[in-house]
């Protein structure tokens, strides 16, 4: 499966394996209402071939802006895949949501 | 709408776009073997390619995307001036636009060669032609390797910067469209600048996952025009808001701060959401033939029914009836005229093919030859334009092989050492005119009558006269070719344009000089639906005339017939003009009325009137088929269905004016049936070759 949520004691975590387009956006939508509502710390982790379209990205974006409009720590789980970061400038995305691209 | 038929919804969008640039690439490379230094022809080409690979790629046809890659590649190294243009790259290049057409085909997935052999040849040769080596981009099945390995494919004139911003409409994604593709594409023409807008992403509640609300905005510093920037957004530009803008001063410039810019200007937003409101409204639509097919099918119901409402209404005699009628019948005819003109086609396209095909017969058979075309802009019904094809390319092939001499007899004859081909369009009346004309050689009457004496087709002693002898050459199986060819000489071509034109009501005029060429001109009707009409009486019977071709209508009284000591012609304000009695040509047995009409017609070959009882008034008249039983009946081109219920036959004037003629020769060479002075139909026998009676 190429988007799970892992829901730990204090940490929401939504896990991207695969290329997350508009055919899985709807369920990344989803998981994300679904982690951002648990209340609980929400992270985003790229594993794998992890590869985010428009349509993820905005999400991302949407679900971070949300956390901290209303006080929810929102970030990455780890650093943005070198590919993930270069294809996002290209993009012309400043950074990744939740964190700085590395440039 | 689901996401899947969405997205087939624009993969074939992007099929039959495509085929539009591939007609046009077809066009210039055709116009570029002529004139091989023009610099706006290569770049027409480039910019076709760069379009079908991009957009190929970016709707899933990576195939067709690495195919195309290497031809671009080719022209782009032609632009560059390091590659000159020669006949065997525009050869090779028309060679894999056939690849490309066949890979677009439905059902060919993702899009694979139809034919990897050639698919393969042709890239070798290109390769071998540019200096490609193989295995780069376009081996790998890398359209998008290409474009990732290639940042600034712009060269040539002078570096400007444009300003350019693009925000995806609501459905932009659903139709499988990636707008960072989009960007890669754009990136591919020169230096990029790229600022992302997320100010229109609405709360995480709201947003529609499968839409995308990211707007960019951009500087691109290229060589390339404004028209090569939006073909890059070519299959989307219905599907966004995009502007492109040359930004003042010069390039390397302020690149930031015109994005940055950008970015500042005020977006309309609704609630967090940018609203969609396109700039420009669309000005043209594509509608699937099918569609407008049946639409056009029901308006020939409605006028059915209309007729019947005008009869019901006179026939009642009550006002507000008679007025709601009337309105319906101006509404129904404008409507008629509407749904007609939709089908209206310039045959442009349809002349524009046969370069390619001039060009490769003249390759073939070691001629020169020119195409040249007139009338392109004229136009006729979209099911005649369709069934015009397969006429014109046999009488082209017949004209490239028999027609047109080789160079030696040419230049013997003392004649041009190009040949010509002339296609051209026109309209008369109701018809329209269609030319293929030759500076050949010249059909020899001589060998066609012979020929044809030897197939039994006519007797020895036969009395032809020559369009009589021309017209043999449309006989199946006739051939007077020694050989056969590749190309022509199996006697099939010409009596596929016979049978075709037949099918369509048209007719089939040759004229030839021996030496000096040959032109066949095919008259066919403007549309095969509905047309004005004019409704006349005979008797019992009731009769169509086109409006197009009708004149004036005059009385015809016995004292008319008197003074013109019973000759079938009548004194139009000094003008003698033959008439033709519909009475006699259709057998129709009931007494004449003391006073007829005459209804005056224009037709090619000069005026003529139709004699009738009386004059209806005009009509809108849905063409009906009369079916395979009366398909050899020429003078009548179809049925409608009058108000009442009653058949009415659609008269063909040019059609009856010959028969008329003929049967009038007929009579005076076989003695009996006197003819009028005029050459107009003998009278008061059965006509041959009419074979219909009166409704």
């Amino acid at each position: 499966m190429g988007i799970n949520l892992d829901e730990g004691e204090a940490l929401s975590t939504v896990i991207l394996c695969e290329t997350v387009d508009i055919s899985s956006a709807a369920e990344l939508k989803a998981l994300l209402v679904k982690a951002l509502g648990s209340g609980k710390e929400v992270r985003v982790s790229l594993e794998g071939e992890a590869y985010l379209d428009a349509t993820a990205i905005q999400l991302i974006w949407a679900a971070e802006r949300e956390a901290r409009s209303g006080g929810v720590g929102f970030a990455l789980a780890g650093p943005v895949p070198e590919r993930i970061s270069a294809a996002l400038l290209d993009a012309g995305f400043d950074r990744f949501p939740a964190a700085e691209c590395a440039r | 709408m689901s996401m899947a038929s969405n997205a087939d919804q624009f993969k074939q969008s992007f099929r039959e776009e495509a085929r539009e640039i591939l007609v046009d690439l077809e066009a210039a490379l055709l116009e570029l073997n002529e004139n091989a230094g023009d610099g706006e022809l290569v770049g027409r080409v480039f910019r076709g390619l760069h379009t079908i690979k991009g957009s190929g790629s970016m709707f899933g046809f990576e195939e067709l995307a690495a195919f195309t890659h290497n031809l671009e590649t080719a022209f782009d190294e032609v632009r560059n001036g390091r590659l000159e243009i020669n006949p065997e790259l525009i050869d090779l290049t028309l060679g894999a636009l056939d690849q490309i057409r066949a890979m677009l085909e439905e059902g060919a997935g993702g899009a694979a060669p139809a034919d990897p052999a050639a698919c393969a040849e042709i890239l070798a040769k290109v390769r071998r032609l540019t200096g490609i080596a193989a295995g780069g981009a376009g081996a790998d099945g890398g359209g998008k390797t290409a474009l990732a390995a290639k940042p600034c494919a712009a060269s040539g004139g002078a570096v400007r910067e444009w300003s350019i911003r693009f925000a995806p409409g609501p459905d932009l994604m659903l139709n499988g469209t990636s707008p960072l593709l989009l960007l890669r594409e754009l990136r591919q023409l020169g230096g990029l600048s790229v600022k992302a807008s997320m100010a229109a992403v609405p709360p995480l509640a709201e947003l529609e996952p499968e839409r995308c609300y990211v707007a960019w905005e951009m500087v691109l510093a290229t060589a390339v025009s404004r028209d090569a920037i939006r073909d890059v957004f070519i299959f989307v530009e219905d599907h966004c808001e995009l502007s492109i803008e040359a930004v003042a001063g010069p390039a390397g410039e302020g690149l930031a701060d015109a994005a940055a810019k950008a970015l500042d200007e005020p977006r309309s937003q609704s609630g967090g959401r940018r609203t969609y409101d396109k700039p420009d409204t669309a000005t043209s639509l594509r509608v699937p033939a099918a569609k407008l097919d049946q639409f056009v099918d029901l308006v020939g119901e409605l006028v059915t029914v209309q007729a019947r409402l005008s009869e019901l209404a006179a026939r009642r005699d009550d006002p507000e009836i008679a007025e709601v009628s009337e309105e319906i019948e101006r509404l129904t005819s404008s409507l008629r005229e509407n749904s007609m003109n939709i089908r209206m086609l310039p045959i442009r396209a349809t002349f524009e093919k046969f370069r390619r095909l001039v060009h490769d017969l003249a390759r073939d058979l070691g001629k020169d030859v020119e195409l040249t075309i007139e009338g392109a802009d004229t136009e006729l019904d979209k099911t005649v334009i369709d069934q015009l094809s397969d006429p014109l390319m046999h009488l082209i092939r017949n004209s490239m092989d028999h027609g047109i001499e080789p160079r030696d007899v040419r230049a013997a004859r003392g004649k041009r050492p190009t040949a010509t081909i002339h296609l051209s369009a026109r309209h008369s009346g109701a018809s329209v005119l269609i030319g293929v004309s030759d500076d050949g050689g010249g059909i020899d009457a001589e060998a066609v009558r012979s020929r044809a004496v030897e197939k039994g087709l006519v007797d020895e002693d036969a009395p032809l006269t020559e369009a009589e002898t021309f017209a043999l050459i449309f006989q199946p199986g006739f051939s007077t070719a020694k050989q056969v060819t590749d190309v022509s000489g199996r006697g099939v071509g010409m009596d596929v344009v016979r049978q075709r034109v037949d099918s369509l009501r048209g007719t089939i005029d040759v004229a030839s000089n021996r030496g000096t060429g040959t032109s066949v001109t095919l008259r066919l009707p403007l549309t095969l639906a509905i047309i004005d009409g004019l409704l006349v009486g005979v008797g019992d019977a009731y009769f169509v005339l086109p409006l197009a071709n009708t004149l004036e209508c005059i009385e015809l009284t016995t004292a008319d017939i008197e003074r013109a000591n019973g000759k079938h012609v009548a004194n139009v304000r000094g003008v003698v003009v033959p008439y033709i009695r519909l009475r006699e040509h259709f057998d129709i047995r009931t007494p004449r009325p003391e006073i007829e009409q005459i209804m005056l017609v224009e037709t090619e070959g000069g005026r003529y009137g139709f004699v009738v009882d009386r004059v209806l008034g005009d009509c809108q008249t849905v063409i009906k088929n009369l079916g395979r039983f009366y398909r050899h009946v020429q003078v009548v081109s179809g049925a409608t269905i009058l108000g009442n219920g009653t058949v009415a036959l659609i008269l063909d004037p040019e059609r009856l004016a010959q028969d008329a003629v003929r049967l009038g020769r007929q009579g005076l060479q076989r003695g009996h049936g006197a003819a009028s002075s005029a050459g107009v139909a003998g009278r008061g026998r059965k006509r041959e070759g009419t074979g219909v009676s009166a409704v």
